[in-house]
């Protein structure tokens, strides 16, 4: 069984904040974990490189508000339409 | 710093090569109607970058007009910006290097970010893309970061104190800011100084997406709908003089370089601090004598980011108290994009026009000004007014903050 886009995606939010990922609940903000400025970037690019996809440019740049489960959703957006680009989209 | 300087400085010459166009008078003319060189990025890569705009170096600025076969292959594009604008700049001064000695009496202090940045991106495509096992011959001459000051020294002959000053986005500022205490303290009569940045290539360019601060739309600094910065390139280069210097010879005087500011944040590497900026332009002031009621305008460092309008405005409240609300601010990366180790030197050809011709350039695009950021920021249209004295802030990711205080000439 593999994890779920929202497993993977708190993994790396915990790897990032250096908290256990128990302590992530969906409605938890990027702030409320410690994450700002920097470290949400690094995390953006963590999550792009893990998924193989890439952000729109304006999204998540909202780190104060912008939640675990806002981050999830948009990697499932990215997924799904990177799936329905076909294989080998990049 | 106890007591007064020694000896004031004054500018003699300016140079520019930038978006908009060739010259100084090209740059200040363009600003001046309020007309944005930001466009669509034209790069090879263009097609695989997310990065659509950029202010860049019009394609008729020709880097060999006027420089010999033999130095021209030694040329990063950033030196071959700095020695365009430093010819224009000694030009305008009327200084002549070669009699009594003078040219020993010269400092050479020019400002870069990092300097040969196309030149590295060259050698790295041809080393790791392409596999070559040889890099060009010339690849350290052209990047190093004291390139351009060098060929700016030996192009005259200039034998003084010479070297590169890097500060991120505020190197021209704290390279003209050096420059400047050398002629106030006699290390040099004159100095030759500004910055010159050349970094629009695939990697630099990489690395700012992934930064995610650069706007997709154009530049819209204080604005509510701003969506980040937009790169630049260019250089611009001053010749800095002693007062008695000049005045002995009778030179024209384009303003006075009365007072300089600068200051770390000591925070975060790429969060601007109020108090770090509003000290530095507390310190520019004192420097130059002047009370807040005493300046007219400033150039503001207005990248366009979210972060940064609205600091520099509380800044600016922080350092000119009940005054801030009659100053004129604008911000000129609007226009001419954000030359980052040259943006500084950029905004200072802005900074004298503004005291030569009393006309305040305008901050372009300027749709609705975002309602945390409450100052006069002229909108769009320049202003004809009484301009007395300028600061022009420069403020730099590390958290560096240096800024210029500028009279009319005496």
């Amino acid at each position: 069984m593999t994890a779920t886009t929202q497993q993977q995606v708190f993994e790396i939010i915990a790897t990032q904040a250096k908290i256990d990922v128990a302590t992530i609940k969906p409605e938890s903000t990027l702030k409320d974990l410690g994450i700002a400025s920097l470290e949400a970037i690094e995390l953006i690019f963590d999550i792009e490189e893990h998924f193989d996809i890439t952000f729109p440019d304006q999204q998540g740049a909202n780190f104060d508000s912008d939640t675990a489960q806002s981050l999830v959703d948009a990697v499932q957006k990215a997924l799904d339409e990177k799936a329905a680009a076909g294989e080998g989209a990049k | 710093m106890q007591g007064r300087p020694v000896r004031r400085v004054a500018i003699t010459g300016m140079g520019a090569i930038s978006p908009l166009g060739v010259g100084a008078n090209a740059l200040w003319q363009g600003l001046c109607e309020g007309r944005s060189a930001i466009g669509p990025l034209q790069h090879v890569d263009a097609g695989r970058l997310r990065v659509k705009v950029a202010a860049q170096v019009p394609a008729s600025f020709d880097p060999a007009a006027n420089i010999d076969e033999r130095t021209l292959p030694m040329l990063d594009r950033t030196s071959e910006f700095a020695l365009h604008a430093a010819r224009e700049a000694v030009a305008q001064s009327g200084l002549d290097f070669a009699s009594n000695g003078l040219g020993l009496r010269t400092a050479v202090i020019v400002g870069t970010g990092v300097g040969g940045e196309t030149t590295q991106d060259e050698q790295s495509r041809r080393l790791y893309g392409e596999n070559s096992n040889r890099a060009h011959p010339l690849t350290i001459v052209r990047l190093m970061t004291n390139a351009s000051a060098s060929q700016i020294s030996i192009a005259w002959g200039l034998r003084g104190p010479t070297f590169a000053v890097a500060s991120a986005c505020a190197s021209a500022n704290h390279a003209i800011i050096q420059a400047a205490q050398m002629i106030r303290w006699g290390l040099a009569d004159v100095a030759i100084t500004g910055g010159t940045e050349a970094c629009l290539t695939y990697g630099a360019l990489r690395a700012w997406e992934a930064m995610r601060v650069l706007a997709d739309d154009t530049c819209r600094p204080f604005s509510v709908n701003r969506r980040g910065l937009v790169l630049g390139e260019g250089a611009g280069i001053f010749v800095l003089e002693s007062m008695e210097h000049a005045q002995a010879r009778g030179a024209t005087i384009l303003a006075e370089l009365a007072g300089s500011g600068m200051t770390a944040d000591a925070t975060d590497i790429v969060m601007p601090s109020a108090d770090g900026a509003a000290s530095a332009m507390r310190q520019a002031l004192d420097d130059a004598g002047l009370a807040p009621q005493d300046v007219d305008y400033i150039n503001a460092h207005g990248t366009g980011t979210q972060a940064n309008d609205v600091t520099e405005t509380k800044a600016i409240h922080l350092a000119f108290g009940a005054h801030a609300d009659r100053l004129a601010v604008s911000s000129t990366k609007s226009m001419h994009g954000h030359a980052l180790g040259a943006s500084g030197a950029l905004e200072l050809v802005a900074a004298i026009g503004a005291l030569r011709d009393n006309v305040v350039p305008p901050t372009a695009n300027l749709d609705k000004v975002d309602p945390a950021c409450d100052l006069d920021y002229v909108p769009n249209v320049a202003r004809e007014m009484p301009v007395r004295a300028v600061l022009s802030n420069s403020f730099a990711f590390g958290g560096l903050n240096a800024v210029l205080a500028l009279k009319r000439a005496p």
